[in-house]
């Protein structure tokens, strides 16, 4: 479920994209400080988003710098620096979010894998305590998340809202504390819900043949639904989630969020549906 | 009020000409017609007010700076859209609904009171409007695909009217959006050349690696 959240790199400026790789760094090099070296395997595109839009709403990064990269001792890299919490906070929701990944992982696979992720879990758990100590809210919201999903995904009732309803639900909640005041709380839990749903859904769609051939739950095979309904279901919650965002003050990185929700978000989705369409008429 | 220039995102040296293209584009893209029963269009609604005031303001001064009696092309500026006013779910069925309490609780966004009400409904009850609102619930807490069938019900019962066929447009609006020009190149992907996938696989490769380097 991770890696959706993508900018369209050919699409941005030379300083936006540098700006991008410099929050990036960034964040690898706070995974690494708060958690440990292998911690950065774990870094995503999705905690990258999130730092940057955490970023811009705190109006928080005052500037870059060059230092040495954390895994290439040879060359230099841009850093993003920001005087808030940005980055602990992103890079806490990262070992949290992969915890719970592999989490569910283990319930889902079967014999070899799950020996692998259980032989994994104890690091990550040790990881997720400390992150959960220092944002327990953070923690409970991805908690009920999982759990909703467990409950949904047992319920005969499960429908395509019902099913995506967690994950959005989470992305939104963990928006939603960002919000300084209760319009701002109401836009980034609209935005965040929506984009949530977005991915839930696109992930859905990326695992279609697999979970066809393992016979797990997959919420369009259970609710029978065709390619183009796929398609305009996705598009319905870019839509509503662009609605959303379009009512937030962004002023920083607002070049590299627009290029995320414009065309990053929705060049994913297109790359996602024609994989699928091939799969499909190749048997 | 901040600075009516600002809230454009124009310069205070841009021409008439330039203002009001800056404002009919955002103007366009706060528009009411893109909030219908949107749960932030009281937000959105509020930032179209700015935005008219901004306009209106700043008209005002370049009146003033030209002299009063000048026969300026501005001098209606409240044309625009600063009449409309959205999010009213008390509007064309009037007060004489039955379901008035879940259209007063709906205004006020509590959705889980209003779907307490229509759950209650007994099944010999449940009218078009009785579907209408259903949509509205589920719409509200983003649930669209519930929400879709409900309005799509409604319409099919009473095709006639106007506040039905007006969720369902907008429904319908929002499936069918990709972002321009990002409308026609939905399935262009599809290459057949394999040695093509390798060669932009390794490009997404370097491309990971340059983060790091």
């Amino acid at each position: 479920m991770f890696g959706y959240i993508r900018v369209d790199e050919n699409e941005l400026l030379v300083r936006e994209l540098n700006a991008y790789k410099a929050v990036y760094c960034g964040l690898c090099k706070q995974l690494g400080k708060d958690y440990s070296v292998f911690a950065r395997l774990a870094l995503s595109y999705d905690c990258t988003f999130y730092a940057i839009l955490l970023m811009s709403l705190e109006r928080s990064c005052n500037g870059f710098t060059d230092k040495k990269c954390t895994c290439n001792p040879l060359k230099k890299c841009k850093f993003a620096m920001c005087n808030s919490e940005c980055y602990n906070k992103a890079s806490a929701l990262t070992v949290i979010s992969v915890y719970y990944k592999i989490k569910d992982n283990i319930a889902d696979s079967k014999f070899f894998k799950k020996a692998f992720y259980k032989m994994i879990m104890p690091i990550f758990s040790h990881w997720r305590k400390k992150a959960a100590l220092k944002y327990p809210e953070l923690d409970k919201i991805v908690a009920k998340m999982l759990e909703m999903q467990f409950e949904d995904e047992k319920s005969s009732l499960s429908s395509v809202d019902s099913a995506a309803h967690p994950t959005a639900f989470m992305l939104g909640s963990i928006l939603a504390l960002e919000a300084k005041n209760d319009i701002e709380k109401r836009v980034l839990y609209e935005f965040g819900y929506h984009i949530g749903r977005w991915i839930y859904l696109i992930d859905a769609v990326d695992d279609i043949s697999e979970d066809r051939k393992n016979q797990n739950f997959n919420p369009y095979i259970k609710n029978n639904i065709s390619n183009d309904k796929i398609q305009s279901i996705l598009n319905q919650s870019l839509a509503r989630a662009y609605d959303a965002y379009i009512l937030m003050d962004i002023v920083d990185f607002k070049g590299i969020l627009d290029n995320v929700i414009l065309k990053g978000l929705p060049n994913e989705q297109n790359k996602i549906i024609s994989k699928l369409i091939k799969e499909e008429t190749n048997g | 009020m901040d600075n009516p220039y600002k809230i454009l995102g124009v310069s205070e040296n841009a021409t008439d000409d330039e203002i009001k293209s800056a404002y009919r584009k955002l103007a366009k893209k706060y528009h009411p017609d893109n909030y219908v029963n949107n749960p932030l269009a009281d937000i959105a609604e509020q930032k179209m007010k700015e935005i008219n005031e901004a306009y209106d303001a700043i008209n005002k001064l370049r009146q003033k700076g030209r002299g009063s009696g000048s026969t300026s092309t501005n001098s209606n500026s409240q044309s625009g859209y600063s009449s409309y006013s959205s999010g009213n779910y008390y509007s064309s069925n009037g007060s004489t609904s039955q379901f008035y309490s879940v259209r007063v609780y709906l205004q006020q966004k509590m959705v889980n009171n209003a779907e307490q009400i229509l759950d209650s409904t007994p099944a010999n009850n449940r009218t078009a409007e009785w579907h209408f609102l259903k949509g509205m619930c589920a719409y509200m807490r983003g649930w669209n695909e519930q929400a879709t069938n409900y309005f799509t019900t409604a319409c099919n019962m009473d095709p006639s009217n106007g506040e039905y066929k007006a969720a369902y447009q907008n429904i319908t609006r929002q499936q069918t959006y990709n972002y321009g020009r990002y409308a026609d190149q939905t399935y262009s992907n599809s290459s057949q050349c394999d040695c093509c996938d390798i060669c932009s696989a390794l490009i997404c490769m370097d491309c990971l690696c340059s983060c790091c380097r």
